[in-house]
């Protein structure tokens, strides 16, 4: 006789709330050339020429943009890196 | 990466020389204030105006060199890998950011980005001398950033 088939009955709940996220924001500087910043972009967040371009956009539309979003940590990093490309680069904290 | 070039007339190498050897020292300084250091956490805003103030030291020394060592006519600046091109573009960045600060706090941003309407007699002759080292200064950036990643210029 086969045996019946039961479903355990698992109860979960979440004992970690997610840790907080950080936001790199640049704001726009007006003496710093375009190009400059997308060489910045690109060198700091190791990311492509396009991509680069489309924030460094944002920026001069907006006044500022979020950059890259993530750990504290990789945030003070990356925010760092910025300024010592003399870009006007704070932390925040997301949400 | 082959290496970059950056060539100027021996007078434009001269007068920037100049220029340079005044506002260095001041530069290093305007770097650090400026920036947005964080104020809630003594041990990380420490680390952040040390590695600032020893970058803006090293930017000095790089600057100074690399002009005094442009012989000829024209002067050459040659810059060996993308490491070099990458910190002559902070240091020119930092003296811009100098210049900006102490010499032209007086004029808003809209008249320093159409400097045409500053090149006048209305100046004091040493603000006009500095516009036109603020303009060179950027002009090499441009020309660095050409030779280094031309897709940014596009």
């Amino acid at each position: 006789m086969a045996k019946p088939k039961l479903k355990p009955e698992i109860k979960t709940e979440s004992l970690v709330s997610a840790a907080p996220k950080w936001n790199v924001v640049v704001l726009n500087d007006p003496i710093n050339y375009q190009a400059y910043v997308v060489v910045a972009f690109m060198s700091v967040l190791r990311i492509g020429a396009p991509e680069a371009k489309k924030l460094m956009q944002a920026i001069h539309a907006e006044g500022r943009a979020t950059v890259w979003t993530g750990d504290r940590e990789r945030a003070e990093m990356l925010a760092l890196e910025l300024q010592q490309w003399h870009l006007n680069s704070l932390l925040e904290k997301d949400g | 990466m082959a290496e970059l070039r950056l060539s100027m007339t021996q007078e434009a190498r001269t007068v920037l020389t100049d220029l340079l050897r005044l506002i260095a020292p001041a530069a290093a300084r305007v770097s650090v204030n400026r920036a947005n250091v964080p104020g809630n956490d003594e041990e990380i805003a420490g680390f952040w105006v040390e590695t600032l103030s020893a970058q803006a030291s090293e930017e000095a020394r790089l600057l100074a060199a690399a002009f005094a060592g442009a012989k000829g006519e024209p002067a050459v600046i040659i810059l060996k890998n993308e490491g070099q091109a990458h910190a002559f573009l902070r240091a020119l960045s930092a003296v811009r950011l100098a210049l900006r600060d102490l010499v032209f706090a007086d004029i808003t941003d809209a008249q320093l980005e159409s400097n045409d309407e500053l090149d006048d007699e209305s100046l004091p002759t040493e603000k006009r001398h500095a516009l036109a080292c603020y303009v060179c200064f950027g002009l090499l950036q441009q020309s660095l950033i050409s030779q280094l990643c031309p897709e940014a210029l596009d």
